[in-house]
């Protein structure tokens, strides 16, 4: 289960409304590879991971990405708090604006909707394992182009902070890799399904 | 053939192979939080993100004491919270490392500590703090402080 703590894991302090940035930011909630993604990928695969310390780690690593997901909120929602009715025109926050004035709701920069296609869950461990290292390489990508058109120094902070975690989560589903390689046929490491095929592994 | 044998090569064709980290000493723990890792080793820096600390807001300079007071615990709980966050990740996948553990167990005890005093001195950020803390028993207490989302001088 899951407890609140009333907290963000890396403080957002934002002073300059921005709603240019927020629209940039917002792709990091809902687009392809935002953090709900993200948390959504880890948490949907873990039940049927074969290696138990895998289930493990993909527990922990979804719920950071819960984490990382409010940081970029409590983000989009400072930068647009006190947007005035002259900022809503100018910025191009206009057609955001129309469908959800300053709510915050999962979309991608270019306002497409968030949808679970967005992430797979192919019931295999190495593919599902190959599937977490693109997503945290790809959110790294979605980090470094933020960061190099904000200047904003309160939002710069965060962005840093949560691209370094992109880099540290893709070691640690590298280790998972190697953790789950060695209960497979070294010989053939696609000789079966180590999530179907169970009686073909080591895992019984 | 032998299904069972554990892989002790470390590479073959059509597979990926990843090293597996080795303990480096970590950063002091404000590092780390401004980093996003507790490990100098794991941290690979991009070109145009601006180097050393954020100008952010500080709170606590313009604030009286009991808030620069408040300010200091909750930074202070940031950062020793996010370095258990980044070793539960290094522990998953290294359970037997005796220097991950002993700062762990560590860090989790000065956690402990840190939520009850905030609950007794400010109001609480969990509920379990409410009893560890003795928040004020007449109280509620869960809806006291900002949001997070907030940004708020807490």
């Amino acid at each position: 289960m899951f407890a609140y703590e009333k907290r963000l894991q890396f403080p957002v302090k934002i002073k300059n409304t921005n709603p240019d940035t927020a629209r940039l930011i917002m792709s990091q909630y809902g687009g392809p590879d935002g953090e709900l993604s993200a948390s959504m990928r880890y948490l949907s695969q873990r039940y049927t991971m074969p290696v138990k310390k895998v289930g493990g780690l993909l527990t922990d690593i979804g719920t950071e990405e819960l984490n990382h997901m409010e940081i970029i909120c409590a983000m989009v929602y400072q930068l647009t708090r006190d947007l005035s009715e002259a900022d809503v025109k100018k910025a191009g926050f206009d057609a955001y604006y129309i469908d959800h004035t300053k709510g915050i709701w999962p979309q991608a920069a270019a306002g497409i909707p968030f949808t679970s296609l967005e992430f797979q869950s192919k019931g295999d461990a190495i593919t599902d394992l190959f599937e977490n290292l693109a997503a945290e390489q790809k959110a790294r990508t979605v980090y470094d182009n933020l960061l190099r058109v904000i200047d904003d120094p309160d939002v710069i902070a965060p962005l840093k902070f949560l691209r370094a975690r992109e880099i540290v989560h893709f070691q640690r589903f590298g280790e998972a890799l190697e953790m789950t390689k060695e209960t497979l046929d070294h010989k053939n490491f696609y000789c079966c399904n180590p999530e179907f095929d169970k009686k073909k592994t080591s895992l019984l | 053939m032998d299904t069972t044998h554990i892989c002790t090569c470390r590479e073959q064709i059509a597979m990926a192979t990843v090293p597996m980290q080795e303990w480096c000493e970590p950063y002091d723990l404000t590092t780390a939080l401004e980093e996003g890792t507790i490990f100098p080793c794991l941290n690979f820096t991009f070109y145009k993100a601006p180097e050393g600390k954020c100008k952010c807001k500080s709170c606590s300079s313009m604030a009286d004491k009991s808030q620069k007071t408040r300010e200091e615990k909750m930074s202070r709980l940031a950062v020793v919270s996010f370095a258990i966050n980044d070793l539960t990740l290094y522990l998953d996948t290294h359970p037997d490392c005796p220097n991950g553990l002993a700062l762990f167990r560590e860090l989790l005890d000065e956690r402990l500590t840190l939520l009850s005093e905030f609950a007794g001195e400010f109001y609480p950020l969990t509920q379990i703090s409410m009893v560890t803390g003795n928040y004020d028993s007449n109280q509620y207490g869960w809806p006291e402080g900002p949001m997070p989302w907030e940004g708020a001088c807490i």
